[in-house]
């Protein structure tokens, strides 16, 4: 397939354009008119799963060799993923037990180092049936005891590591090595996303001998993986370069020869590196140039993924007014949802979405969330309904000397921020004032409750309602710093955190989110977009049909060229 | 001249010192650290306890006193050792040494494409006093001298991708490594600084070539029947370029701070970039030692240009 590319002329209005977005300046971004594609959310995934899968590329007869270079906007702190150093470029070295199927676009879950699994009809026992011959990179054997090393430092590490995800896996009772390739799960109580858990990028496998010979803290470690790629080279804040191992356990595996990682930090830079071929593909890039690369066809794909991260306005409700449910509600009604992701299109892609993201089966459809009140388009009835909700809770001449944080990056603290503010003064005459502070000081301050009301992008690794619910709106929750507390929604998050049936999982997770909606923590902007684009040679990802952003391992990738 | 030069050494000592003692006060009073930026990583799932950020930053040394972390890095920076990133763990005389030399070289480049620029726009722009073309380039010399380089790096970026498909690669390549790939990354910034400071050059070498025009000796060179071309090239030009010589020396330095944005907008994996970046990770050593040397290089260049004057001009020296 032909890459060459292509030279338009150069034309007056190609030059006034390239003008105009570099003299571009937030505010007057933020005032731009919604000339732009609707987003459309993608279908959303069956999470069904296939215990005899086999990854291989969705396209048949895969071209092999040649090196694939990303443009990848993360950097880590470290490399231990279980202590939370970013997943992006470290998980091609790595296995899970299970994994999302990159064919299908992440809709199944098929099998990774675990060859196959039962489940106790209680599911109550998980037991993983390991694949034999599996070697580290190291030469190490893989067995049963490298899992059960591998989950204890997550569930259960030692004094003086910090396991972020060790709250997702409170469910789990026990791991244990049955014999050299069984090993078995028993948790306390059932969760239905528990497969989904173990296929996340951060639940890669690390050997126990490196985790032993190293105190169990691979922080300052390049940890010996199982994975389709061996570690090359690492230059810090530059680039990470994997090549192919010659001994993994699926000898189809992987394509290429050898991947380069690109640290380019600034959105709109991936974007011209993936235009003008300096990188073949990047997982998020700015909306600007995913717009230029929607019109070059002929060089790259784009596409929109659902993201599970949010932007949101988390309330104080141990605070007045904020601990009176009618003026969160009325503030749910008045602001429009709309207007704010007009304002904050240049910046990132927001959805129109409830409580659950899209790519998550449970999701509200955009068409049904479109005729809700708080959500439709057309205000006038909802700030009705708002304005009297005020005036029942004492605010009928509105609220004066709110006190907003919001952290000091420019997209937040100079265009949501005060859009927002915006909306709460001519819809609700609500008069707050916008404090910043550094992003990474805003946890402290909602922590010590200095805020009313704080401009925050809470998110979760899962789709699934529950993680987020309990971290954020159960009562006591780790970072419920707002103090929420509905004791109806606790009670109805519990009977969901435990059901098994889908169907019923279904009917709980609408309630939960029309009990949001009715007492809202939050005022919730939306869940985001990511952006991918990808050079058109770059096959056997189904980046197309992708049903979400889960930026993990791509060992199906093959170059077409 | 002895004298002259150990004076101007030492005139530059508190300099360097006051240098030092206000970056590591600005990185103290600023909100958050390096400990704090860490543990926010992951936008909301990861975050440390109370207790365990105390030990992460006992364990950095950051809890104790101002002066004790103060007196402690310049201990270390006169040894020679410029610690490593709080962030990375990666030693800063690495990063220094690995990207050092590309933003050294679009300074250099810089510099030159400003005399190839500025000198014929300047003596040109002299010699055709008040004439269309000393209109047309004095008037695209205020537009360049008012236009900050980083807009016209973005500049170039946007017209490159948009019309031509093209942006440099996004990689360091060292020009003795692969002397076209190397261009192709320093030639851009190069040429937006070296815009910036070639329109100062050409107005300094316009305003400096019109006083040499007045000057008695021109005036002799013309009496006694020399052709025009000689006066212009033996007596203006000559005279003409001392000022422009001081000018580019100072604004070496001056392009070493200027490469932070112009490296930000081309995406250059240079010093910039990474003070950009560790500003943004709040890495203390790392902006600690960066601007240090950013300051170094600033008064070791002051003080070439000092005893430089010293040198063309007997009346300091002996001052």
């Amino acid at each position: 397939m032909s890459t060459s590319k292509p030279h338009r002329p150069l034309s007056r209005r190609t030059v006034l354009r390239s003008l105009a977005l570099t003299a571009a300046v937030p505010p007057l971004q933020a005032c731009a008119p919604a000339a732009r594609p609707t987003p459309t959310p993608a279908a959303v995934p069956t999470s069904q799963v296939v215990q005899t899968g086999v990854l291989r590329a969705p396209e048949p007869n895969p071209k092999r060799g040649g090196t694939l270079r990303v443009a990848v906007g993360v950097t880590t702190a470290h490399f231990d993923i279980h202590q939370g150093a970013a997943t992006h470029v470290l998980c091609h070295m790595y296995n899970n037990l299970v994994r999302w199927n990159l064919a299908d676009g992440l809709r199944s879950i098929i099998p990774d180092l675990a060859q196959r699994w039962e489940i106790s009809a209680d599911k109550l026992v998980y037991t993983f049936y390991l694949r034999d011959g599996v070697k580290f990179h190291d030469g190490t054997p893989f067995s049963a005891e490298d899992v059960v090393a591998t989950f204890r430092q997550i569930i259960w590490p030692p004094q003086g590591i910090v396991s972020p995800n060790r709250e997702l896996f409170a469910m789990v009772d026990k791991v244990e090595a049955v014999d050299r390739l069984t090993v078995r799960f028993t948790l306390k109580e059932p969760r239905a996303y528990f497969l989904e858990l173990l296929a996340d990028p951060s639940s890669v496998i690390y050997s126990k001998k490196t985790l032993d010979e190293n105190g169990q803290d691979l922080r300052r470690v390049i940890a010996p993986g199982s994975g389709a790629f061996i570690f090359k080279e690492h230059k810090q804040a530059e680039r990470w370069v994997f090549e192919r191992n010659p001994n993994y356990w699926d000898p189809e595996l992987p394509y290429i020869d050898r991947m380069e990682w690109l640290h380019v930090p600034a959105w709109s830079d991936r974007g011209t590196a993936v235009l003008t071929g300096q990188a073949d593909l990047s997982w998020n890039v700015s909306r600007e140039t995913w717009e230029e690369g929607q019109r070059r066809k002929d060089i790259v794909q784009v596409n929109t993924l659902p993201n599970f991260g949010a932007y949101a306005v988390l309330f104080n409700t141990r605070k007045k007014p904020f601990d009176d449910p009618r003026v969160r509600r009325a503030i749910h009604l008045a602001v429009s949802r709309q207007d704010l992701i007009k304002a904050f299109q240049t910046q990132e892609w927001i959805n129109l979405t409830r409580w659950i993201p899209y790519g998550d089966k449970f999701a509200t459809p955009p068409e049904q969330i479109a005729r809700l009140p708080g959500y439709r388009p057309d205000k006038s009835e909802d700030i009705a309904t708002a304005r009297r909700l005020l005036a029942e809770a004492g605010y009928a001449d509105g609220i004066r000397g709110v006190d907003f944080l919001s952290a000091s990056v420019a997209p937040h603290a100079e265009i949501m921020a005060p859009a927002f503010q915006d909306q709460l003064k001519r819809t609700l005459n609500i008069e707050t004032r916008i404090r910043v502070t550094e992003r990474a000081l805003l946890g402290d301050e909602q922590q010590k409750g200095n805020f009313d009301i704080v401009l925050d992008t809470p998110g979760h690794i899962l789709s699934d309602i529950s993680p987020l619910a309990n971290t954020y709106w159960k009562t006591g929750g780790s970072r419920n710093w707002g103090g929420y507390s509905n004791a109806d929604f606790d009670r109805i998050l519990r009977q969901y955190d435990t059901e098994t049936d889908e169907q019923k999982r279904k009917q709980l997770a609408d309630q939960l989110q029309d009990l949001l909606d009715q007492d809202p923590p939050w005022y919730l902007i939306g869940f985001t977009f990511h952006l991918p684009m990808w050079r058109n040679y770059v096959k056997g990802l189904a980046l197309d049909k992708r049903a979400f952003a889960q930026w993990g391992r791509i060992e199906t990738v093959w170059l077409d060229k | 001249m002895y004298k002259y030069i150990l004076s101007r050494v030492l005139a530059a000592v508190p300099t360097i010192i006051g240098i030092t003692i206000l970056i590591f006060l600005a990185m103290r009073v600023l909100p958050g650290d390096p400990v704090a930026m860490i543990a926010s990583e992951g936008q909301g799932t990861y975050r440390l306890t109370a207790e365990e950020l105390r030990r992460a930053r006992a364990s950095l040394g950051l809890d104790r006193p101002y002066h004790e972390q103060y007196l402690k890095w310049m201990g270390d920076v006169l040894r020679g050792d410029l610690g490593t990133s709080f962030w990375r763990g990666e030693p800063i005389r690495d990063v220094i040494l690995r990207r050092a030399p590309i933003t050294a070289q679009i300074a250099l480049m810089a510099v030159v494409l400003s005399w190839l620029i500025g000198v014929p726009v300047g003596l040109f722009s002299a010699l055709r006093r008040d004439t269309l073309l000393d209109y047309i380039l004095r008037g695209g010399v205020t537009i360049f001298m008012a236009v900050p380089s980083f807009w016209i790096g973005l500049t170039f970026v946007l017209i490159s991708v948009l019309v031509f498909t093209w942006r440099p690669p996004l990689t360091i390549v060292y020009f003795w490594d692969n002397p076209w790939l190397n261009l192709q990354i320093t030639i851009g910034p190069a040429l937006a600084l070296g815009l910036s400071l070639g329109a100062v050059t050409a107005r300094m070498v316009r305003s400096s070539a019109l006083e040499v025009l007045h000057e008695d000796y021109v005036r002799t060179a013309r009496a006694k029947g020399l052709p025009e071309r000689q006066v212009v090239w033996r007596h203006v030009f000559r005279n003409a370029l001392l000022p422009v010589v001081t000018l580019s020396g100072l604004a070496f330095g001056g392009l070493l701070g200027g490469s932070v944005a112009v490296e930000r907008a081309f995406g250059v994996p240079g010093l910039g970039l990474a003070l950009v970046q560790a500003l943004n990770e709040r890495d203390w050593t790392m902006i600690q030692n960066m601007v240090l040397l950013y300051g170094l290089i600033f008064t070791a260049v002051n003080l070439l240009v000092d005893l430089s004057y010293g040198w063309l001009d007997p009346r300091i020296r002996h001052q």
